[in-house]
């Protein structure tokens, strides 16, 4: 519901009540107060009195419970990193290599690109155990060993779906079709944003593609619009609309926005509506934000070093350029700050998409970028307070995919029942291995961890119940895990 | 128009009289209104101090169906306990009516053992000391249910005799009903807004544009005593009236031109849009746009344009007349559905996605109702079981479409001189065989390869364009429909046949159990729910605010009607004729419509979103609109009706979609780049940035509601966008030529070109100082000048300047910003 509809209701309905003459209104009327004073911030996120109060449904909101958490950078790969070649080392496939795959694991499934009996695919990176809690990675995301004693790896991910949108709309919005609120729209409604000149919800794109799961990952679903991610570019103007005409200089904008003030109070005089302040709030704000977004989105006037460190190139529009970006977001009280990097579906159909070469290729750039972010929050002292994820939608088959049985390249299929998935940061344990996958890799073996549980647990660092966190729409509460969802404590610090 | 129903003094029937004095008393409870309760107790509603009355509808039902019926409703395989308390006969077990103190249910609800207390503490639900005493209350008096009001059809309410004020005549029954709940609250409406504020706030509202300032001054210098009425027709009359409501039928149909999901390809569907305008400008009655959208290919038969029972040949369609081609076009209604054309993708399971929306969209629109969540489980707080989900379900799961990426079946369409060369061409061929017939190959080469060319001359005439619509299968090609267990397409249950829920009312013998007869059945008089359903739709649309406000909800999880009396006789009144244009009129000539947007602070505070109607309506303007009018004002708005969507400019974002296309485009030439909003390319991965900005859905599933927010990112929109910027470089250019010698002249041309009123004498004069201002800078900095006067638009005509072009335009710019801009005042 809009927030001014929410308003209206909560304002009605107090002063319906005031004006009743039943003994019943006073009671409601006391019992509306008291809520609010003793639930302000608990309810304040499904009742909204907080946005009520202020007119902004972006004004900084108490959350549920103290946070681990400020916010989100969330770093998704596309197409869904082959995770037995990363994370989950598997011997016993290495050792099964070539093997016709045991029917137990094939009977009654479907693949999106594989039918009969495919062959078992042992990994062919090097994989070390490394830091403190002697965590397997593979060396196609070397970078990230440094930051071994920083992460949380969860071997026992799991999901419902096999294809790439719905799988990401489910991460990405509790359900695997759209028309769903998207996570970063849930904290931004649930916390507001901390900034007041950048947008609270922000999305930056890297290798060319939107994800599968198209705008709906980012988009505010019955959630009002103001709640949406705006995406933001590394290159080119960084927010749609953000510069002035060509020939209109900053002083002349201001001369206008001077007047169109004016103009806008003699109107707000005349009809004394309220929403003829905000809107010239509104003109102020995006004054500001044209400076403010210029100025975050611009890293050239970052050291070099610093630039070294992500592998960021001013003006690229990498993911490394978009890490960096993620920081400075951060530093500025964005949010939930989400990026989606393209080129991580393994099929083997291609060169890239190549588990041995390909891999290296995109896993190190990828995995410097991620840790010199990582290295660099907590540098800052930020890391405490920012949740990072890396990820994908689901995981690749233990098996060589179907098509590309006969060609020279390895890649593997879409796998939903179980991947890994690296997350580190404000409330979450630091050297920490979670959960397990079978001998193969074909099943989750402990700690099961469904997408929702997930999202459960995230919103927990915030200081979020994810079952309390809820919108009427429909007639009906719907929240961000659906009707699922258990905080998985174990990963917690 | 009906005349007013004289009543003396109250009126009597139905307990208005006990109701006028309860619900005074009542007000403290929320808005409903009390007629859909149970009756009145008069004793208790006339003291004050003594026990009072509580109304099952409005004040028990939303508080057990909030935290109860998801384990003690309608759903038996998820209920607890074998408890049901939305039915009294099974609730009773844990009811005594009349004595609180001995309900289990009371008890539970207020226990302070953690173990006991209802709902469980897991839930993070727990009721609150007024829900509490409200439950108290309810059983005390007996704990009597009454059926959900929106399942009770409507019956014609008495109308209420109101003295009117002078400044407020009553001019239909609308006006009876909003002044009667007015004066009920205290409260009076406002006078008839000013002549300018009217002409441009119907214009907005019926044709999505605001009316050029000679227009709005003929209508405000018409001395006519129906001057305002014949302004209202003569808007209903123009082609933009059919776009405007086609835009905001586009949403509910969940129009696009792209097929959605991942790669979203696009989509060649747009002759459906054209439906949807021809049919609004026609003033099709809305049941008979509802059949042909529903079934229309099925009413080709009934209505013997093809024989029944065959399946008509789509290559032969063009032989058919336009009135049966358009009834197979309008069935492209529920072709909007998303084909997903991702690899690896099971084209059965998407089949059954889309037709999973196709009965969700159909009760949303129609019926207001989530029926959705009884495909996975029986509904947890509406009667509706899985199994009547998945007869509706069998309705619309026997149409030839599957998901496929050719979408077929599609209609091809054709010119009259496209058809005459195809039947020439096809005579000849006719001929030359004829010629052949029985001639060896070696005979007569030349007539041989003379008959091969027209044929590839046939063959490579090429319809117009296409459009998917929908087919009904037949005989052994038909679907058997079985219940989908958790709604998963491979987890089949029980055959069912088709059917409709026995929560509504009967599906007649008499209809085919086709989607002919399910429309039949939606469009019943039997129906509660539809002319309500619609004519609150209208209301939204016109008003702002549905009288349910839950426009999408009408079942018992939505909020309740402010005015119910005035809901029924608006829906009894569509339900007469389903005449739309008459309906709209009726709305927008009463004196609720005309009333000054003049708000208090007291009247703001007290009801902000003007849901008892003591002003007139302020919206936000949809996207659609906010573009079109800056065009508009301008006078670059192109009038070009129909055809193929258009790209107007957009920025380019240098990405693709996910496996796809580019999502950069051409942008379109010549006028349509200026073309209204709704014929913008509507890319359901990518909708037009800046329309999304203002709010407008990405289309992928019905919407019901838009947004109507106020942002900083909006702002930067009309600031900078090229296509802004342009309008105000156009405008500014207008206002050289068009504006008069005075600087005065031109301030009040530009104002009034988009604001449409005059401006007054404050404002006149600081739009002045700004053009000074601006001049004063640009002519410091010529080249600046001519930058921000050409760019995009082009050079200026000869003789203007640019430094004085530059200062306009900064004019235009802030003028096409103003607040007063987005709303209807």
């Amino acid at each position: 519901m809009h927030p001014r509809l929410e308003r209206l209701q909560s304002l009605t309905r107090r002063h319906f009540l005031g004006r009743g003459s039943l003994g019943l209104g006073a009671l409601a009327l006391a019992e509306i107060s008291g809520s609010w004073v003793e639930a302000g911030p608990s309810d304040g996120v499904s009742s909204g009195p907080s946005t009520a109060a202020s007119g902004n449904p972006l004004t900084p909101k108490a959350p549920h419970f103290a946070p681990k958490a400020k916010r989100v950078i969330y770093l998704h790969m596309s197409g869904a990193p082959p995770h037995l070649d990363l994370l989950d080392y598997k011997p016993e496939l290495v050792k099964h290599d070539g093997k016709d795959c045991p029917e137990e694991y094939i009977r009654g499934k479907r693949f999106a690109f594989t039918s009969g009996v495919p062959k078992l695919l042992g990994t062919r990176q090097n994989f070390r155990r490394v830091g403190r809690a002697g965590i397997w990675m593979s060396d196609a995301i070397r970078p990230l060993h440094a930051v071994a004693d920083e992460v949380t790896v969860i071997l026992s991910m799991t999901t419902d779906e096999f294809n790439h949108a719905p799988a990401e709309l489910l991460l990405f919005t509790g359900f695997a079709r759209q028309g769903r609120p998207s996570f970063g729209s849930w904290v931004c409604y649930g916390l507001g944003s901390e900034s007041q000149n950048l947008p609270g919800f922000i999305v930056l794109i890297s290798s060319g593609s939107q994800p599968s799961g198209g705008q709906s990952c980012w988009g505010s679903g019955f959630l009002p619009s103001v709640f949406q991610g705006v995406q933001c570019r590394s290159k080119g103007e960084p927010v749609l609309y953000l510069t002035d005409p060509p020939g209109l200089d900053r002083t002349t904008r201001r001369l206008g926005l001077d007047a169109l003030r004016d103009l806008n109070t003699l109107q707000h005089q005349e009809l004394g509506h309220p929403e003829t302040a905000t809107r010239i709030a509104q003109y102020e704000l995006a004054f500001r934000m044209q400076l403010a977004a210029s100025e975050a989105m611009d890293i050239s006037r970052e050291p070099a070093k610093v630039l070294e460190a992500y592998g960021a190139v001013p003006g690229a529009g990498t993911f490394a350029n978009n890490c960096l970006l993620a920081r400075r977001l951060a530093e500025r009280g964005v949010r939930f700050i989400q990026l989606f990097d393209w080129g991580w579906d393994f099929h083997g159909t291609g060169p890239n998409e190549d588990i041995r070469d390909g891999l290296i290729r995109k896993g190190t750039v990828t995995a410097k970028a991620v840790a010199a972010l990582i290295q660099d929050l907590k540098a800052r002292g930020m890391l405490e307070e920012t949740l990072v994820i890396w990820g994908g939608e689901f995981g690749r088959t233990p098996f060589r995919e179907g098509r590309t049985s006969q060609s020279a390249l390895l890649g593997r299929d879409h796998y939903p029942d179980c991947f890994s998935l690296m997350l580190c940061g404000g409330g979450i344990k630091a050297g920490y291995v979670h959960g397990a996958s079978d001998d193969l890799g074909f099943r989750v073996a402990r700690d099961k961890v469904h997408v929702h549980d997930l999202q459960a647990t995230l919103l927990h660092c915030l200081g979020l119940d994810h079952t309390r966190l809820t919108f009427r729409f429909q007639g009906r509460d719907y929240r961000l895990t659906d009707v699922h969802g258990q905080v998985v404590r174990e990963i917690l610090a | 128009m009906k005349a007013l129903q004289s009543v003396s003094g109250w009126p009597t029937f139905n307990g208005w009289y006990l109701w006028g004095c309860l619900f005074v008393l009542l007000i403290g409870l929320g808005y409903g209104h009390p007629t859909y309760g149970q009756q009145p107790r008069p004793s208790e509603a006339r003291s004050s101090d003594g026990p009072s009355s509580v109304d099952y509808i409005r004040d028990v039902r939303p508080i057990l169906s909030t935290n109860c019926f998801a384990c003690h409703g309608p759903d038996d395989k998820t209920r607890k306990g074998g408890l049901r308390l939305d039915v009294r006969e099974e609730a009773l077990v844990a009811l005594s009516p009349g004595k609180p103190a001995e309900s289990e249910l009371l008890r539970r609800v207020s226990s302070a053992d953690l173990q006991e207390v209802m709902p469980p503490v897991k839930t993070g639900r727990r009721l609150s000391p007024r829900e509490i005493e409200i439950l108290r209350r309810w059983i005390a008096q007996g704990a009597p249910y009454a059926p959900h009001w929106a399942y009770r059809a409507p019956t014609p309410p008495a109308i209420p005799q109101v003295v009117a004020p002078s400044h407020f005549p009553i001019r239909n029954p609308i006006d009876a009903f909003v002044l009667y709940r007015l004066k009920q609250e205290g409260l009076t409406p406002q006078p008839e807004a000013d002549r300018y504020a009217l002409a441009r706030r119907v214009a907005l509202d019926l044709t999505g544009l605001p009316p050029t300032p000679e227009e709005a001054e003929a209508f405000a210098q018409d001395p006519g005593p129906d001057a305002y009425e014949r302004y209202v027709d003569r808007l209903l009359n123009q082609p933009a009236f059919g776009e405007h409501w086609a835009r905001f039928w586009l949403d509910l149909a969940r129009y696009a031109d792209s097929a959605g999901y991942a790669d979203d390809p696009p989509r060649t569907i747009w002759k459906y849009r054209d439906y949807v305008i021809a049919s609004f400008n026609a003033n099709k009655p809305f049941d008979r746009f509802t059949l042909e959208q529903l079934a229309g290919d099925l009413l080709l038969e009934e209505e013997g344009y093809v024989p029944k029972g065959q399946p008509l040949n789509l290559d032969e369609a063009w032989r058919l007349p336009p009135a049966a081609l358009d009834m197979l076009i309008a069935t492209a209604f529920h072709r909007n559905t998303m084909t997903n054309n991702e690899g690896g993708t099971n084209d059965e399971e998407f089949r059954n996605v889309a037709v999973v929306d196709r009965v969700n969209t159909t009760f949303t629109i129609w019926m207001a109702t989530s029926f959705g969540c009884a495909q996975c489980h029986t509904h947890k707080y509406d009667p509706i079981s899985q199994k009547e989900y998945f007869q509706v379900f069998a309705f619309f799961n026997n149409t030839a479409d599957a998901d496929r990426s050719d979408e077929s079946p599609v209609l091809p369409l054709w010119t009259e001189e496209l058809i005459q060369k195809k039947q020439q061409l096809q005579q000849q061929i006719r001929q030359l065989e004829e010629q052949l017939r029985g001639k060896k190959p070696e005979e007569m080469p030349e007539l041989r390869k003379q008959l091969e060319e027209v044929r590839k001359q046939a063959a490579a005439i090429r319809p117009v364009t296409t459009v998917p619509i929908m087919q009904e299968l037949r005989g052994p090609q038909r679907r058997v429909t079985r219940i989908q267990h958790r709604g998963n397409f491979q987890d089949l249950g029980e055959v069912v046949s088709e059917g409709t829920p026995a929560v509504f009312h009967p599906f007649r013998p008499d209809w085919p159990k086709n989607r002919l007869g399910f429309a039949r059945w939606l469009l019943s008089p039997d129906n509660p729910l539809t002319a309500r359903v619609i004519a609150n739709r209208f209301w939204e649309q016109i008003f702002g605010t549905g009288i349910v406000r839950t426009s999408e909800e009408f079942g018992t999880q939505g909020e309740l009607p402010t005015h119910p009396e005035l809901l029924d006789w608006l829906a009894l009144e569509l339900q007469k004729d389903w005449n739309v244009k008459r309906f709209l009129k009726l709305l927008v000539t009463s004196s609720t419509y005309r009333q000054s947007a003049r708000v208090t602070p007291e009247l703001y505070e007290r009801d902000p979103d003007n849901r008892l109607l003591a002003r007139g309506p302020r919206v936000r303007l949809t996207a659609e609109m906010v573009r079109d009018q800056a065009l508009f004002a301008s006078g670059l708005l192109s009038r070009k009706m129909y055809g193929p969507s258009v790209k107007p400019p957009q920025p380019n974002l240098g990405l693709t979609a996910a496996f796809g296309g580019r999502i950069d485009w051409e942008t379109s030439s010549g006028e349509d780049r200026y073309r209204r909003g709704l014929y913008t390319t509507w890319r359901r991965s990518n909708p037009y940035p800046s329309m999304v900005m203002f709010d407008a859905p990405n289309r992928e599933v019905c919407t019901v509601r838009r947004g109507q927010t106020n942002t900083p990112l909006q702002a930067l929109v009309t600031m900078n966008d090229p296509v802004y910027v342009e309008a105000a470089q156009a405008l500014a250019r207008l206002t050289l030529q068009q504006g008069g010698s005075t600087l005065e002249s031109k301030a009040r041309y530009a104002f009034r070109r988009c604001l449409i009123r005059p401006p007054s004498a404050p404002e006149l004069q600081r739009l002045i100082e700004l053009y000074r201002q601006a001049r004063d800078r640009f002519a410091a900095e010529p080249a600046r000048a001519a930058r921000f006067a050409t760019d995009p638009l082009g050079p200026l005509p000869g003789g203007v300047d640019p430094v004085d072009a530059a200062a306009w335009t900064t004019v235009a710019n802030v003028l096409l910003n103003l607040d007063e801009m987005f709303l209807k005042r």
